[in-house]
């Protein structure tokens, strides 16, 4: 009897195992639906690499972005820290230099504490602030 | 040029482990435990060392690490040739099964593993950055800050952004900036190796160990509840800290679950494994903030069985052996909170969380979040294998001997604080309650879920191996 209950036991267990590895394939990216580029990349490393070459090694910036505190915009606003370290990136104006993200699009009127210094393009700013701590 | 410090480093965590080991293995499982062990320990090595002297050049970190090896290397042949000794493993329970069934799990054990492997690498393929915002947000941004950072890296870990969590310990930046270091830049592909390392290694070690101290149907069952558990392979890849620590975790369970172990004691050897299970559970500390609460926990715990049981106090040599291994890397944590880390935002209104915990409104919301998660955690397809394997353990029954080893129910004391300790953290959370749940809860639990699968085959699993051969059969 304890034969029986033992092995059975264990094949239920295994059976209840491969039903999730079977949910794994399925769950897995495809291999050819991978994209070239990634999308982090993109939206970090590489839209910021120009900027990073103009802005101080340390210290802390600004930051203005697309408002509405959405996940996409906190997003950005993270990215924009992650292509950025080690400088810190601080989401005041209340700095000498604020970076602009505005990957959508950028907007017609900018705050008024802030002047235009550099369009690196693809919604990437370079801002002075007028009203830094 | 990665290959050689990423060696190094494996090569530092096996000199120190086979260094408290005390001996050579005796044989494949227990030399595997080692290769498993050495391969996160050599991480917290390399992190720790990276941490210690900041902004070091490649050649300071060779030398720095070659030092370290060559250390732990002459340490440990000097320790086998004092207590150098033949034999072999004496496991806990018989070896003699019916050949089809060990056929069986074992074919169900690579099916999982080639699922795991191929869905793992494809996942970093997929996303080589992490999948998820706090690889980027936490974890790398933080390795960023310490390689790009140099002598000034300190300033990254300012509360301008508190949202990066500052004081989150650094063992996973740590060895990614370090691997960084010796490249000369950041490659996306370090942290998406460790993040693989760490998934598999703990698979890995869940597997060695119990059939070194259980049998091989135990060990072959475990790897297949952890590798069919969809959501520790997920998390594994997103390059998050959960699963390094639930890695370190698993090596304080299995190191001094096996300390305290008769059986396991012949074949693991001596009091170098409560040492190394210290080590473990501050490395743990070293990993993630609940790392520092299972460190407190196990510590509780030794504390409450020590009181209800005179066994545990016996061997009170024991509690010293284990602070002895964590005291190293402990005191680099307390620096890193006292003089570094911003407070942690969990605990900075104490007020406002003394009010909640005498709110029963946030129990009652913590208990069913509890209670669902548990059984949807894993994100398994049909059958929940928590409930599976409540079923499996009712079936087959408990192993006496191993439920009734001190260290077991030490470590199991320690799971349970653990898991009440997140419960409160809940309670009192400054955050939404239900959001903070809904985002986290599924982790907290995926860090002890290979432990808990340890101790369950451990303590249960014995009684099928004894079923098959019981002469009364």
């Amino acid at each position: 009897m304890n034969r029986w209950r033992g092995a059975i036991s264990s094949l239920f267990l295994v059976l209840c195992c491969l039903l999730s590895s079977v949910r794994e394939v399925l769950q897995a990216p495809r291999v050819r639906s991978i994209p070239k580029t990634n999308q982090i990349s993109s939206l970090s490393d590489e839209r910021f690499a120009e900027l990073k070459k103009v802005l101080p090694q340390r210290g802390v910036v600004g930051y203005v972005g697309e408002g509405g505190g959405t996940s996409s915009a906190v997003g950005s606003y993270y990215l924009t820290q992650y292509a950025l370290a080690p400088l810190i990136v601080d989401y005041s104006q209340m700095h000498p230099l604020v970076i602009g993200n505005f990957p959508h699009a950028v907007p017609a009127q900018l705050p008024g504490n802030l002047q235009l210094m550099h369009d690196f393009g693809n919604g990437v700013l370079l801002l002075a602030g007028k009203d830094s701590k | 040029m990665i290959l050689l410090p990423a060696a190094l480093g494996i090569a530092c965590g096996f000199a120190l482990v086979r260094f408290l080991w005390g001996r050579n293995a005796r044989c494949g499982s227990e030399f595997a435990t080692q290769v498993f062990l050495a391969i996160g320990f050599g991480a917290g090595i390399l992190s720790l060392d990276f941490f210690i002297v900041p902004g070091a050049g490649p050649r300071a970190l060779v030398t720095i690490d070659t030092a370290i090896f060559i250390a732990f290397a002459v340490a440990g042949f000097v320790r086998r040739r004092r207590t150098d000794e033949n034999g072999h493993v004496i496991r806990a329970t018989s070896e003699v099964h019916p050949i089809w069934l060990v056929r069986a799990l074992m074919a169900a054990f690579f099916i999982a593993l080639a699922v795991g492997l191929y869905s793992a690498v494809v996942r970093t393929m997929a996303h080589p950055h992490g999948d998820g915002w706090d690889a980027f947000a936490i974890w790398n941004l933080h390795a960023r800050f310490l390689f790009f950072g140099g002598r000034q890296w300190r300033d990254g870990f300012s509360s301008l952004i508190a949202w990066s969590h500052p004081d989150y310990p650094l063992l996973l930046p740590g060895v990614i900036a370090h691997l960084w270091t010796f490249l000369g830049y950041d490659s996306v592909a370090v942290p998406a190796v460790i993040a693989l390392l760490f998934t598999f290694c703990t698979v890995g070690l869940l597997c060695s160990a119990l059939f070194t101290m259980q049998s091989k149907t135990a060990g072959l069952l475990a790897g297949t509840v952890l590798l069919a558990t969809p959501s520790f392979l997920e998390i594994g890849t997103w390059q998050y800290a959960d699963v390094p620590l639930s890695f370190f975790i698993l090596a304080t369970t299995v190191l001094l679950s096996s300390s305290g172990n008769e059986t396991a004691d012949q074949a693991f050897g001596s009091c170098g494994l409560l040492t190394l299970g210290g080590l473990a559970a501050s490395l743990a500390a070293w990993t993630k903030n609940e790392g520092l609460l299972f460190f407190c926990a196990i510590l509780f715990a030794r504390f409450l069985i020590g009181v209800r049981h005179r066994e545990a106090n016996k061997s009170r040599g024991s509690i010293w052996l284990f602070l002895a291994g964590s005291i190293p890397v402990l005191l680099v944590v307390v620096y890193f909170k006292h003089w570094i880390a911003p407070p942690n935002e969990l605990f900075s209104q104490s007020n406002a969380a003394l009010q909640k915990l005498t709110s029963p409104q946030r129990y009652w919301i913590a208990c069913q979040w509890f209670g669902r998660d548990f059984v949807t955690f894993g994100d398994w397809l049909w059958f929940p294998l928590t409930v599976a394997m409540i079923v499996f353990g009712l079936l087959v029954g408990r192993n006496q001997e191993s439920s009734r080893n001190v260290q077991v129910r030490i470590v199991r004391l320690g799971l349970f604080l653990t898991l009440a300790g997140y419960f409160v953290i809940y309670v009192v959370t400054p955050y939404d309650l239900e959001w903070h749940l809904r985002y986290s809860l599924n982790r907290l639990f995926l860090q002890l879920w290979p432990s808990a699968v340890f101790l369950f085959f451990l303590t249960c699993s014995g009684k099928v191996e004894t079923s098959w051969v019981s002469p009364q059969d």
